[in-house]
């Protein structure tokens, strides 16, 4: 089994594309980066590798097991199948969709992935602010589909490995667009940062990993529009340079609403979507779009590239 | 001697992150927006909650934080976080205390910490907010 992990040999590639960075941010966005907030996403980068380094056994144990129930076999030396790689890397991304987009919806999840998201800024560095406590979600559960295919662990981890490597760059506001066939198929930073904006037409849509394509197929793929200021981060802003507090707020925030919780709604506090609440006191994503929707429609305005606007029917299909 | 490579690495790491945010440091980056116009504090309260519509608001005196108040009567804090604005409407478990002209905002979240205000005449922005018996609309 090849010991092989991309993404190791990636970070000095990532440590001179932020200073990179960091000089365009000079000459032309200095607002771009703000030194705590820079500090703070790098360490997460960091922990979350000795994270991943610590704990990521559990998960490979897991597809060790799994492997052993594959429906195809690609022989002792499946690395050589060549045609296996670009499959399973496709099918790599495909899992990464739903296993984003399950971070985004499913609370437990969520807790994990928050990390990812509570900057406020956008540049290179947020690319590096990763959860560290992955492995206390189920989200490697969704890989398990391409061990019992046949594809080898080590095959699935390399894949995955490259993935989150394309997906460093895109997170850079010194790129407007790409060229039109590209802004197509792949991911890009327009379409990531819509990922990431809190603008109620943005919130919870475009998961992709490196194909935008299951967005696209899937309902979720969301344009960026031009005439509206992006603002990043969450909906409701961290307001603190605490690393353990960023790291673990969400954690502590799902655990004493499941104790407080009267027993029957307790499970949904788990599984249920960010903001969702048993008395309605707080929005999900979908309350602060639909109420952004009312809002501009009775203003009159008519809502930019919002499809969903104009045709009341898709307005009342929220995807799950 | 043996140095556990997860070691190595992570010294490293270390050593590249101390690096990168000090340069950041170093290049200055960030800067320091302000509150000053009337159409700042509306820009920003409403990316801290859509659809909040300003009617009354003070700003501080240094113009990094300000309180704002809409047609429902509900009370928003808004204070500089590194170089972008984060806020909160206030609710049951919000505290305020007025000495002087300065005012003391805390949201009752230990990590938002207390925010504190330069304005002529807090003591009815004070009272306001201490009397606020909505819950914490988290
Ligand atoms: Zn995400
Ligand atoms: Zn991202």
């Amino acid at each position: 089994m090849p010991d092989f992990n991309p993404t190791q040999y990636a970070v000095p590639l990532f440590v001179i594309a932020v200073l990179v960075e960091m000089i365009w941010a000079k000459l032309r966005a200095p607002e771009a980066y703000e030194p705590k907030d820079t500090l703070i996403s790098l360490s997460f980068g960091l922990g979350s590798t000795i994270a991943g380094a610590l704990l990521g056994g559990f998960a490979l144990a897991i597809f060790i097991e799994a492997y052993q129930y594959r429906l195809f076999d690609f022989g002792p030396q499946w690395w050589a199948v060549w045609w296996a790689w670009p499959v399973c890397f496709v099918l790599d991304d495909l899992a990464y969709y739903w296993v984003h987009r399950a971070g985004h919806r499913i609370r437990w999840m969520w807790a994990a992935h928050v990390n990812h998201h509570s900057s406020q800024h956008y540049n290179l560095s947020t690319a590096l602010r990763q959860s560290w406590t992955g492995a206390l979600t189920f989200g490697f559960l969704f890989a398990v589909p391409l061990v019992l295919l046949g594809f080898h662990p080590a095959m699935i981890a390399i894949c995955s490995g490259f993935n989150l490597i394309y997906q460093f760059w895109i997170h850079t506001e010194a790129i407007k667009r790409m060229p039109r066939w590209f802004e197509a198929v792949m991911n890009t930073p327009s379409h990531h940062r819509v990922h990431h904006a809190t603008n109620p037409r943005y919130l919870d849509r475009n998961y992709a990993g490196v194909f935008i394509i299951w967005d696209r197929m899937f309902g979720t793929f969301e344009p960026e529009v031009d005439d509206e200021a992006i603002r990043y981060g969450i909906v409701k802003q961290l307001g603190s340079f605490n690393l353990l507090w960023a790291v673990f707020h969400e954690w502590i925030g799902m655990l004493s609403d499941i104790w407080r919780a009267p027993l029957r709604h307790k499970l949904s506090y788990l599984l249920r979507e960010p903001g969702w609440s048993h008395d309605g006191s707080r929005e999900t994503s979908d309350m602060i779009r639909n109420r952004w929707r009312a809002r501009v429609a009775a203003q009159g305005a008519p809502v930019a590239s919002s499809v969903a606007t104009r045709n009341p029917i898709a307005a009342g299909s929220e995807p799950a | 001697m043996d140095i556990p490579p997860l070691l190595l690495q992570t010294a490293g790491s270390l050593a590249a992150i101390l690096a990168l945010a000090g340069l950041a440091w170093w290049l200055k980056l960030g800067g320091a927006p302000v509150l000053v116009g009337d159409n700042d504090i509306r820009r920003v309260a409403s990316e801290v909650e859509d659809g909040f519509e300003p009617l009354d608001w003070a700003v501080s005196q240094d113009h990094t934080a300000a309180l704002a108040r809409d047609a429902e009567g509900r009370i928003m804090l808004i204070r500089l976080h590194g170089n972008r604005f984060a806020g909160r409407i206030l609710g049951a478990k919000a505290g305020a205390r007025a000495a002087g002209d300065t005012l003391t905002v805390g949201c009752g979240e230990t990590w938002f910490g207390k925010t504190r205000l330069i304005i002529a005449n807090p003591n009815p922005w004070a009272e306001a907010i201490n009397r606020i018996s909505e819950p914490c609309h988290a």
